[in-house]
């Protein structure tokens, strides 16, 4: 009974022992270090420019966009060569080859070349 | 005054905003006993606190367009200083796990082992002996109540400081307060029995 009597009085002291705390005062060097590491941290545009397109999210948007123009592009090419081959046939011609094709879709007129 | 003060604030604070170093090394030089305190309260260790209270200038420097001045500006270096002392202390902890781990494989490693005696430099001298079991305690608090009380017993600050710097209501701190108070008597009774 009289220990715990003693326990509660240390616990009772202990609470009271921040009463009348002084704030703790930092090291006057704390301007020149914090300058310091700032310079230390300071990046460049460029390694600013590299640091953000390193990023997972960033590098992944990228790659995504570049595969989608690239999809894109590959189908757009398709869908034309289509549409030219199928404009031979129609006019009895079998054009396969892609040179055949810009030459086919290209004309010129060579009688009607105004001279200078 | 108390006006005065804070006009002063906003003055410097858009001086550092257009760039300006002096206005930044009288900042540093206004509020970097409350930081370093702060951070020493939490953390309960003069070198990580000076580390801490450094990195926490770096970030006024870098994100000081990011204060619009809703609050004080010690409210927002608070919450700075609390953010960096809290993640300052979980990457420790996980070194001291990590630590552990490469030690059960027998790889050589070295443990930082706190002394559990913390002594605050601003302690009264007739009550070092009762602060520094109380700072043990205090370190065995959950988080929130943890920050609570070292604010309002270390830094000073009244229920309504606490409560600005927490963003939480003023009876939550109340709350607060009073469940740590609840715990530290019991962590204080497993350490009085346990010595004796």
């Amino acid at each position: 009974m009289e220990h715990k009597k003693t326990i509660d009085a240390k616990i009772e002291r202990a609470l009271e022992g921040l009463d009348g705390i002084q704030r703790a005062a930092a090291q006057p060097w704390l301007y020149s270090r914090v300058m310091g590491r700032l310079q230390r941290e300071e990046k460049t545009v460029w390694e600013s420019i590299g640091s953000f397109l390193s990023k997972p999210a960033v590098a992944m948007a990228g790659l995504t966009t570049i595969l989608v123009l690239n999809l894109f592009v590959l189908f757009k090419q398709n869908s034309l060569q289509d549409a030219t081959a199928v404009a031979g046939a129609n006019q009895g011609v079998q054009i396969t080859d892609s040179e055949s094709i810009i030459a086919s879709n290209s004309s010129f007129d060579y009688e009607n070349l105004v001279q200078p | 005054m108390q006006k005065n003060q804070g006009l002063d604030e906003r003055i410097l604070v858009n001086q550092l905003k257009q760039g300006d170093e002096t206005a930044f090394k009288t900042i540093v030089a206004n509020w970097q006993d409350m930081v370093y305190n702060t951070a020493l309260g939490i953390v309960q260790n003069a070198e990580d606190a000076e580390d801490i209270a450094q990195e926490v200038f770096v970030q006024v420097y870098q994100s000081i367009n990011s204060f619009k001045g809703d609050s004080k500006f010690s409210t927002w270096l608070y919450r700075i200083t609390i953010t960096k002392s809290l993640d300052h202390e979980r990457r420790k902890k996980r070194k001291k796990r990590f630590a552990f781990v490469k030690s059960l494989f027998g790889e050589e490693s070295e443990v930082v082992i706190h002394p559990p005696d913390f002594n605050h430099p601003g302690v009264v001298l007739d009550k070092k002996e009762d602060a520094a079991a109380l700072f043990a305690a205090i370190a065995g608090l959950p988080e929130n109540q943890r920050i609570a009380f070292t604010l309002h017993k270390v830094e000073g600050l009244s229920y309504q400081e606490v409560s600005d710097v927490m963003k939480t209501t003023v009876s939550s701190v109340e709350s607060l307060m009073h469940r740590a108070r609840i715990n530290l008597k019991k962590l204080l009774e497993v350490y009085y029995k346990e010595k004796g």
